[in-house]
């Protein structure tokens, strides 16, 4: 059990499903998404908006509320007992998992402090009941966390908005680590910062996974955050997982063509190239495209892809690709 | 707070205006205390004195004191609306609270108890308990019904913010991190609601305060337990206007009229301090 993965999505599907005044809705926002997250790795999601990336990793976290339906598959952590599904798993045992285990980085985290509380009661409200002990204790144990995140300690007496976006950002930080859990689920933490306290704070987030040895699944759309921060790479679009691998790999030899798309929109630096864009927008999830979902802006697409799902097929190193134009390693 | 406070007797004259007038009635309330004659006893001084330096406010047709009848009165009309907000409070904050974060059937379930109790008609309920009461009747009996019927607007109110705090992250945070409903209620999302229920407290006395003038007024009230309402009563059942004996009628009034518009200036002030945004409307700034 050691040595698995720390995660294992297999065939997970979530749909958002409404059904008012007559009206039927489903949209398949997850779609059949499998990935492994191995042990002190730090994974990257990628998409454009409304790809699903966060009802992925609310899925993933157990997050699921109506309109959002669990339909089929499961994400198995390796830290829950075996066969113990996350989404069958009684509250007793959920609240002892989360935060201490599995801790969640929610999106628009800027606003995951609450501004009425100070930032001393927020770790109380947060973290306290899952480190037990002697109140002294916590409190040494949150100020040398902080420490850790370049923080003073009297931020602790300070309300959120005292406080700058990267302060807050790293505070944020330190609230979902402070426990040490195994796994952190990040969902876009630094999307709202700058470059340059964007910089600083993944190399944050980079230090303290390295020390902890967690595991991190990293969620955002900005490619370059993850060409820099990321040990591997999945490539989502349209609710569909469309290529997984070693992040250098899928940067240098990208074989999906929406990946191949997405890495060559990136301006490098003394080139003169125009870069063109891709024609078309992401589908709407409510009515998606039948067989491939990328196939309708698809510049290489065969009749094939319009009638056929192109299933998540392993190649050399680890690396999965969703096409059905793809067949063999790249050269 | 206590800075806030002075920064809104400082910059705020409607503020300043309610606590004055606010003051003057807490002041005669308190003044009850030292009363040289018991509340009940009639007929303690000579009747129908006009006002003088031995009876500042005069005395009524029944021999009473009409300055210390008024200050026992509007202590007890003070205890009265005090009782009721405090009451009604603890209802709509908890059913509103509760209602916003749990939402679906909790919801449907506790907003239909709301809405019926918004649509139901008050006065004729109120004349009813007293019809059926009578002699039961009291002024602490009168607060808990007025209490079980005066909480559904604010707590329609209360609803609305606890809907919105829960979207915010922080919330699902709070739940992610294994927080209990009670304690995400409590800690999180009542600090928001405060200055709300700040604001509707005074709003609840006032017409608390009101209705029980007007009961107290028609008679359908405990008449023996002095009230603002009840000394009306009594005067107007001794046509104190017809016989000239103008001071009886006219100086409750005026108290009472003091308190409502206190509370009204002070509930509209701290508004103020609630929604930044009226401080700028008040600059003539903003968008015009």
């Amino acid at each position: 059990m050691k040595d698995g993965p720390i995660l294992r999505v297999e065939n997970l599907k979530a749909h958002f499903k409404t059904n008012y005044f007559g009206v039927h809705r489903e949209v398949p926002a997850v779609d059949d998404i499998s990935f492994d997250i191995g042990r002190n790795e730090i994974f990257g999601l990628a998409g454009e908006s409304s790809s699903g990336k966060t009802t992925l990793m609310k899925t993933i976290a157990g997050l699921i509320a109506p309109p959002l339906e669990l339909i089929g598959g499961h994400a198995q952590f390796s830290f829950m007992p075996v066969q113990t599904n996350l989404y069958k798993a009684d509250p007793a045992l959920l609240a002892k998992i989360r935060w201490r285990k599995l801790s969640y980085i929610m999106q628009g985290s800027m606003n995951v402090l609450n501004p009425l509380r100070k930032i001393r009661a927020i770790f109380s409200d947060f973290a306290a009941i899952h480190m037990p002990g002697p109140k002294d204790e916590f409190e040494e144990k949150v100020t040398s966390h902080l420490a850790r995140l370049r923080l003073e300690p009297t931020v602790l007496d300070a309300y959120p908005h005292e406080l700058s976006g990267g302060m807050r950002q790293r505070v944020t930080i330190a609230l979902a680590t402070i426990c040490k859990p195994d796994f952190i689920i990040a969902d876009e933490p630094t999307t709202a910062l700058d470059v340059i306290v964007q910089k600083e704070v993944l190399g944050m987030i980079r230090s303290v996974q390295r020390e902890m040895g967690s595991s991190v699944l990293f969620v955002t759309h900005d490619m370059g955050v993850h060409a820099s921060l990321t040990d591997r790479l999945g490539i989502l679009y349209a609710g569909c997982l469309v290529e997984t691998g070693r992040t250098k790999d899928v940067f240098d030899k990208p074989m999906h063509p929406y990946t191949r798309h997405l890495i060559h929109s990136l301006p490098r630096i003394g080139d003169t190239i125009q870069r063109t864009s891709l024609t078309g927008t992401p589908p709407n999830l409510a009515n998606p495209p039948s067989g491939c979902r990328f196939h309708p802006r698809c510049p290489i697409a065969t009749s094939i892809c319009s009638v056929e799902k192109p299933i998540l097929r392993q190649f050399s190193d680890g690396r999965r690709v969703a096409c059905h134009a793809v067949t063999g390693d790249p050269a | 707070m206590k800075r806030i406070v002075l920064d809104l007797l400082k910059y705020n004259s409607e503020f300043r205006l309610g606590v004055f007038l606010i003051s003057i009635v807490v002041v005669m309330a308190g003044l009850s205390f030292f009363s040289p004659y018991p509340p009940n006893d009639v007929y303690v001084v000579a009747p129908d004195v006009p006002p003088s330096f031995a009876n500042w406010l005069g005395t009524t047709s029944r021999g009473q004191d009409v300055f210390w009848q008024l200050t026992i009165a509007i202590r007890n009309t003070l205890g009265f609306g005090l009782l009721v907000a405090l009451l009604s409070r603890v209802i709509s904050i908890t059913i509103g609270l509760l209602s916003g974060y749990l939402g679906g059937w909790v919801d449907r379930l506790l907003m239909a108890v709301n809405d019926t109790f918004i649509v139901i008609p008050l006065f004729p309920i109120l004349i009813l308990f007293y019809f059926v009461l009578r002699d039961s009747m009291s002024t602490v009996l009168l607060a808990v019904i007025m209490s079980s019927l005066g909480w559904a607007y604010d707590s329609r109110l209360i609803r609305s913010v606890a809907m919105s705090l829960k979207t915010r992250e922080f919330t699902g945070t709070s739940v992610f991190s294994g927080m209990t409903t009670f304690e995400i209620i409590s800690r999180e999302h009542l600090p928001y609601v405060l200055p709300i229920i700040f604001s509707t407290t005074l709003n609840n006395m006032n017409w608390s305060i009101g209705l029980e003038v007007t009961l107290a007024v028609l008679g359908f009230m405990d008449i023996n337990t002095p009230t603002i309402g009840g000394m009306i009563y009594w005067a107007n059942q001794h046509t104190a206007i017809v016989a000239g004996v103008w001071w009886w009628i006219i100086f409750p009034v005026l108290l009472v009229v003091a308190t409502f518009v206190g509370l009204y200036l002070i509930a509209v002030s701290i508004n103020e301090y609630i929604d930044p945004r009226s401080r700028l409307a008040r600059m003539g700034g903003g968008h015009s």
